[in-house]
């Protein structure tokens, strides 16, 4: 009685059929088939291609996901060059970069859209180094808005909501954390660049500006030069064809990167449950911390990572600091989308960006979990704020708009 | 142990909740089967207590490990499985009931009542053996999905309860003495609500979640 019906979604979403406890015991929850079904056998047949068919589906997306950064990158180089100043203009600053890293992310509520994005930009040579670099540690800052807004779906239930709150805001203190002991001494000394350029060469890219070519590249290039050439038959205007490419280039990352999280979820939701159930019984630690970094990679999202455990922190199923060291994992995990990314734009500078970004969420780990009166700084942070949000609920208000809004509207309008 | 996880070829969680389940009954069956043989066939209440206890630990603890599980479940899939997290959320306290109540029967024994001698001693051993066995098929039928066996069970439930009822009733006004009359009303009171608490799990495979439990409503109204 407990069958239910089956989930009509997006066309690329692959139906599961849900079934009663009972059925779900007999085979694969992910497509069970109940036992007394007499078209069993065919439905069977289907449910066994799915994961094949998403795995396929999977690998087409990233493919239309480098796709899309190739195009972005095509679309701000037919901008010209002084688009490009102006852009870099902007940005400058360290802090108006790590500003609009913020609310770039916010906007989009995925860091791998906005790195993506940046590392387009350094690709095409639009963006320095130097002024992507902020922007990257912004981007780390504003992901962690996702799982603050799922805490807020506990609101109304007290103690509930205190450890959600706390689960959740303890991924922005350690990125806070991260950003205040990083940025300066990256502006100061360009120590996260340069290793960063050092092991960019050492696999064998020339950072000094040159062209990278790779068979990548090309299979990426050749679509992205046929709708190029179809949108300048259609006008001779480069503001219109670069902003279509730019456009078409963002929504086919945001596109892509939705599909590729999507399915990776679903293929990999009972190694995900797994896991998680084995941390929840016996703790995290460093284990946690693989876990986290590995469950990210493969769906290629630090939000779902993180969304998944504020519920089980707010249910009391998770302590929040057992959830703290899978948070840091799903931190570094992210940076891959940047890295696959770099596959796709011709600059090696991209590959730097990218490479930064993981360095700078290694070196903050390295930094800030060994030592155990540093590690749990931002939990005893974030408890402390949840505690404030619990007494009143407006301390959440100017946390969420001052954090995410207010204060990186304050940065550009101030160093922009 | 992370990368066992990807490529563990473990059973998916609710296949493991299922297993943790049918668990909890196989202990509660093993607690029944303990208890009602100390006050049924004269077993040593000091031996089997101990037993006893660590079983409906293990009873407890499976119950707040099911719990966990399907937060995670839950978490982890959204809404996709919510109906089967709801039925196991709501069984898995009738698992752990059934448990409390075997170790009411023990306590019965542990306070000095024996039937080993009672001259409806018979009766009584009929209805231990008919329990003891429905907690098993119980299981089994609700592994299988089984609705007809399910359906079977429930009737046959129903039935035991108003003969638990009419047992109790004859004990209330009897003119038997009462350390005669009130552990044969309690021993009694004990099996019907073991009985309803298996009808309660056997709802499950019969009737949609919002009717669970609501087994004395007739079932072929069930939309």
């Amino acid at each position: 009685m407990h069958r239910l019906p089956k989930v009509s979604g997006w066309p690329w979403e692959l139906s599961a059929k849900l079934c009663s406890p009972m059925g779900v015991l007999a085979l694969e929850q992910e497509h069970c088939v109940t036992q007394a079904s007499p078209s069993s056998e065919g439905e069977t047949r289907q449910s066994r291609a799915t994961p094949a068919l998403r795995t396929i589906l999977v690998f087409g997306f990233l493919y239309l996901f480098l796709v899309g950064v190739s195009m972005l990158e095509a679309g701000i180089k037919a901008f010209g060059a002084d688009f490009q100043a102006d852009l870099l203009n902007g940005v400058e600053h360290p802090l108006a970069g790590l500003a609009a890293g913020v609310l770039a992310t916010v906007l989009v509520q995925s860091s791998s859209v906005s790195t993506s994005t940046i590392v387009g930009l350094v690709g095409a040579g639009t963006l320095t180094i130097d002024a992507a670099v902020p922007m990257i540690m912004g981007a780390n800052i504003g992901t962690t808005v996702t799982n603050t807004l799922v805490a807020l779906g506990s609101a109304r239930r007290n103690e509930e909501f205190r450890r959600a709150f706390a689960g959740a805001t303890m991924h922005d203190f350690f990125n806070l954390m991260a950003v205040v002991v990083f940025l300066p001494l990256q502006v100061a000394t360009d120590f996260l660049s340069r290793a960063a350029e050092g092991i960019a060469e050492l696999l064998g890219g020339n950072v000094g500006g040159s062209t990278a070519k790779s068979p990548i590249k090309q299979a990426v290039k050749e679509p992205v030069g046929w709708i190029k050439d179809g949108v300048d038959s259609l006008t001779s205007s480069d503001e219109v064809l670069g902003g279509l490419l730019l456009g078409f280039g963002i929504l086919v990352i945001l596109l892509a990167l939705t599909v590729i999280t999507r399915n990776m979820r679903r293929l990999i939701a009972s190694q995900i449950e797994t896991g998680l159930n084995a941390i929840v019984a016996r703790g995290g630690g460093l284990v946690g911390m693989f876990f986290g970094v590995l469950i990210t990679i493969a769906v290629q999202s630090s939000s779902i990572t993180t969304s998944i455990l504020v519920p089980l922190i707010g249910s009391g199923v998770l302590a929040v600091r057992n959830a703290y060291p899978i948070t840091l994992g799903a931190n570094l995990g992210t940076t891959i989308t940047a890295l696959l990314a770099s596959l796709a734009v011709d600059l090696q500078a991209g590959l730097v960006v990218a490479l930064t970004h993981t360095l700078f969420n290694v070196a903050a780990i390295v930094t800030i979990y060994p030592v155990r009166r540093v590690r749990y700084v931002p939990v005893q942070l974030s408890e402390r704020l949840a505690g404030l949000a619990l007494d009143n609920r407006a301390y959440v208000m100017f946390y969420v708009a001052g954090l995410f809004v207010a204060v990186p509207l304050l940065g550009i309008a101030i160093f922009g | 142990m992370v990368m066992r996880f990807f490529r563990s070829h473990e059973p998916a969680s609710l296949e493991q909740v299922q297993s943790q389940f049918l668990q909890m009954l196989a202990h509660d069956r093993d607690a029944f089967d303990a208890a009602t043989a100390t006050l049924l066939s004269g077993g040593d209440p000091t031996s089997v207590g101990p037993t006893l206890r660590t079983t409906d630990a293990q009873v407890n603890e499976l119950e707040r490990e099911i719990r966990r599980e399907l937060v995670v479940h839950a978490s982890v899939h959204g809404a996709r499985d919510i109906a089967a997290v709801l039925v196991y959320m709501s069984i898995v306290k009738d698992a752990e009931r059934i448990g409390d109540y075997a170790k009411n029967i023990f306590d019965l024994a542990a306070g000095g009542v024996s039937f080993q001698e009672a001259p409806d001693r018979s009766r009584m051993m009929t209805h231990r053996d008919r329990v003891s066995n429905m907690i098993t098929e119980a299981g089994t039928i609700f592994a299988a999905d089984d609705q007809e066996a399910a359906n079977l069970l429930l009737a046959e439930a129903e039935h035991m309860r108003d003969v638990y009822d009419e047992l109790v009733d004859a004990l209330v006004v009897s003119d038997g003495v009462a350390r005669d009359a009130v552990p044969r009303a309690l021993f009694y009171r004990h099996l019907k609500r073991i009985t309803a608490h298996l009808a309660n799990l056997l709802t499950a495979v019969v009737v949609p979640v919002d009717k669970l439990d609501y087994i004395d409503e007739p079932r072929d109204s069930a939309p």
